[in-house]
């Protein structure tokens, strides 16, 4: 007598017969609604959304100091090493990092258990000129193997990658110095190599690798780097929440301030883990594109582009008109869940 | 003390006998404190926290989700993130994101939903422990006022009351037949309830699924069914003890047809209306119609065993009140405040009353096969019964 599960409700279909009985009091109010909606309209051009619901986005603050590091620093932040002349006179830039497990706080409230360079997300932007010397001298802190692979040219054993030699496995309490030459000039990654690959990126474990040209890029007024990151808080291999320099909605919550003609310069590196791509839009504005920023030339005017895990590119624009901008992935989900940022442009 | 040795064990409690009973209550203590201390040489601590939250219900208003959380994991839990349909979304908890264990919270988030949507909310806990809500088909929660609560009672009128009380109509025509169609009917009535005690416990043991884990479902099944069988028994025995005639014994029966079908339409009734609440109804004339002639049958039932007495119309009305009111006030609960661990509970009740039931009737069978052996006309009453329901049953499915 009780075929009524949910299941068949939904099979039977048909006129709603009940139904209707129910809906009318509902659709009374309804109706009240659609008026209301009338006046709301005129009041909700001061609010955000007005009574249409929040916007996404997080509820507080990450204990920035406990993680160690804030986003809005690591924008700016380019680490160019301990500057040496070797004995032929080339340039020589030494680099300590260091692997560590560490729980960074990336929602308020939520600890990710992530592995780390130097215990940020993402790990130092290392920075040099092309053909200067590099030793990066990594120590392993944290209880499970790691290596650094960078992009870029370097000798095979310098490669980061298990089986390569010493350097492409280090384990706990090892270290290891990859020493190559900074080329070609362009704006790089690197990241750990160990397998199972998937799980060493997601963790934690990657950073941004800036070699200038030689004769330097046209001077701009600021620059800054961002790196877009997923985070899979729940180790399922399928990201929770997205973000740009390691902490979800960060820039959405504490937008960049810059000024009205102001040149800026985004050094814009994808490392997301297991979605297949990622991409940058900036509001109101386009912006010269240089991919992988091994060119002087931009090759396109636009202002929306396009990354797969590890492409990366230079953005060069400024704003015209004072204002709030937003800049965020346009794959929209991911901006929902935190990949969002907002210029403040002042006047 | 003084007492003869003749009978040394009967009532003697002594403060010796309350230290014999405390002396392994004492020990128990002492075997728990030590585990705790020690943990008894095994490792039970577990790598990584476990945690178990349940939505109970969700309540959609315009511009507004909320979610009734109910904390059934071992340990206390903290809500910290809500995500819907992939956007993080700002949100509060009442009385406080932190739920004790067995503890209930609300989460309220300002989301702007439409009618008709589906959307997936996950919850994520402090120690990034995801729990998945879904809402198929969203669609504004009826608030109790005075016309929703018409509507439920619209709804139980039309699946409940009405049907049983066309098939008590059938009074005077039926009390017309012999002594063997009698019996036939009386079996018939006690497949439509071997068949409505299958499809209730069936469908109880559905909805003790969404029990939170802690509440044991299935033990209530149990605690419900058995408990109700055997109250009912043991009520059914007095009276007999008490008034020895044959006539009154029948109209005992037939009130107790009349709650065992009344607890099976509450059940009902509360399924319809959580379904209802939750905008999965879809509810076609169609379904009504199907379900008036299915529960038509509950009506013959009741009436079965008095037919051959005179049972006043007041009492038949009665009987026809508890066997379908139910169904309303099913409704409004299941409409208003839907609980999985009520809906479950009243599905055993109901169960048990069922059973109880048949095994009254089979009791009466008896005495009417002692008198004229008609083997035939109880299977082909039976099996009636039951097909009776299943043919009707297909206009429902």
């Amino acid at each position: 007598m009780k075929p009524l599960s949910r299941r068949d409700f939904l099979k039977v279909g048909g006129l709603a017969f009940l139904g209707t009985a129910g809906a009318t009091a509902i659709n009374q109010n309804k109706h009240n609604h659609t008026t209301e909606d009338l006046n709301e309209v005129h009041l909700s051009h001061t609010m955000q959304q007005g009574d249409h619901g929040d916007l996404p986005g997080t509820v507080g603050e990450v204990d920035h100091e406990k993680n160690g590091f804030n986003p809005t620093d690591l924008l700016t932040d380019f680490d160019y090493g301990e500057v040496s002349a070797l004995p032929n006179g080339q340039t020589l830039r030494e680099y300590k990092i260091v692997s560590l497990n560490k729980n960074i706080e990336v929602i308020p409230g939520i600890e990710f258990s992530a592995w780390t360079y130097n215990g940020r997300i993402p790990g130092p932007t290392i920075r040099a000129t092309e053909g200067d010397r590099i030793r990066i001298h990594f120590s392993n802190g944290s209880n499970h193997p790691h290596s650094i692979h960078f992009h870029g040219f370097h000798p095979g054993e310098m490669d980061g990658v298990p089986s390569t030699g010493p350097g492409g496995l280090v384990e706990p309490g090892s270290s290891f110095t990859y020493e190559f030459d900074a080329e070609p000039f362009g704006l790089h990654l690197y990241h750990c190599h160990v397998f199972p690959l998937a799980r060493h990126i997601a963790k934690g474990l990657y950073g941004a690798f800036i070699v200038d040209p030689k004769e330097g890029r046209p001077p701009v007024d600021r620059e800054m780097v961002m790196v877009m990151n997923g985070i899979d808080v729940d180790f399922d291999d399928a990201n929770d929440f997205y973000a740009v320099n390691g902490i979800p909605f960060h820039y959405q919550n504490h937008p960049i301030q810059i000024r009205v003609g102001e040149q800026i310069r985004v050094y814009l590196v994808n490392i997301l883990e297991f979605d297949l791509i990622n991409s940058f839009h900036l509001h109101a504005n386009f912006f010269n594109y240089y991919p992988t920023g091994t060119s002087l030339v931009p090759s396109e005017f636009t202002d929306t582009i396009i990354q797969g895990q590890a492409q990366r590119g230079i953005l060069e624009f400024s704003y015209k008109y004072p204002g709030m901008y937003m800049f965020h992935a346009h794959v929209t989900e991911f901006a929902e869940l935190g990949w969002n940022g907002m210029f403040e442009v002042l006047p | 003390m003084t007492q003869p040795t003749s009978q040394p064990t009967k009532n003697r409690f002594t403060f010796r006998t309350l230290i014999l009973l405390l002396i392994p209550i004492i020990l128990l203590v002492g075997v728990i404190a030590l585990f705790l201390y020690t943990g008894g040489g095994l490792r039970l601590e577990s790598p990584a926290p476990i945690e178990n939250l349940d939505v109970e219900r969700h309540v959609l208003e315009r511009n507004k989700i909320h979610l009734y959380v109910r904390n059934t994991g071992p340990a206390e839990l903290t809500i910290a993130t809500v995500v819907i349909n992939e956007a993080v979304m700002p949100f509060s908890v009442t009385p406080s994101a932190t739920i004790p264990r067995l503890g209930r919270a609300e989460i309220h988030v300002n989301y702007a939903w439409n009618q008709g949507e589906a959307y997936g909310i996950t919850i994520f806990t402090s120690n990034a422990i995801p729990f998945a809500v879904e809402i198929p088909v969203a669609f504004e929660t009826p608030q109790p006022s005075s016309r929703t609560f018409w509507a439920f009672t619209l709804i139980g009128l039309y699946v409940g009351v009405i049907p049983v009380f066309l098939g008590i109509f059938w009074f005077p025509a039926l009390r017309q037949l012999g002594r063997r169609t009698l019996t036939f009917l009386m079996a018939a009535t006690a497949g439509l309830l071997i068949f409505l005690g299958l499809d209730t416990i069936a469908e109880a043991l559905e909805v003790a699924a969404e029990v939170p884990s802690a509440f044991q479902g299935i033990g209530l099944i149990g605690i419900g069914a058995v408990g109700t069988f055997l109250l009912l028994d043991a009520i059914s025995r007095r009276q007999t003890e008490i008034t020895g005639s044959e006539s009154e014994r029948r109209l005992a029966i037939a009130l107790m047809i009349a709650i065992g079908i009344g607890f099976h339409n509450l059940g009902e009734g509360l399924a319809i209306g959580a379904a209802y609440n939750v905008g999965e109804i879809a509810l076609g004339t169609f379904l009504v119609v199907g379900f008036i002639i299915q529960n038509i049958t509950e009506g013959l039932g009741i009436i079965a065993p008095v037919l051959r007495d005179r049972p006043t119309i007041g009492r038949l009305a009665l009987m026809g009140l508890i066997g379908g009111g139910p169904a309303i006030v099913g409704a409004w609960i299941g409409g208003f405040s839907p609980s999985p661990i009520l809906g479950v509970l009243f599905l055993a009740i109901g169960t048990g009353a069922i059973f109880e039931v048949v095994y009254e009737i089979a009791k009466l069978i008896k005495k009417d096969m002692a008198r004229e052996s008609m083997p035939m006309t109880v299977f082909s009453g039976v099996l009636t019964g039951m097909l009776l329901l299943w043919v009707t049953g297909l206009l429902i499915k």
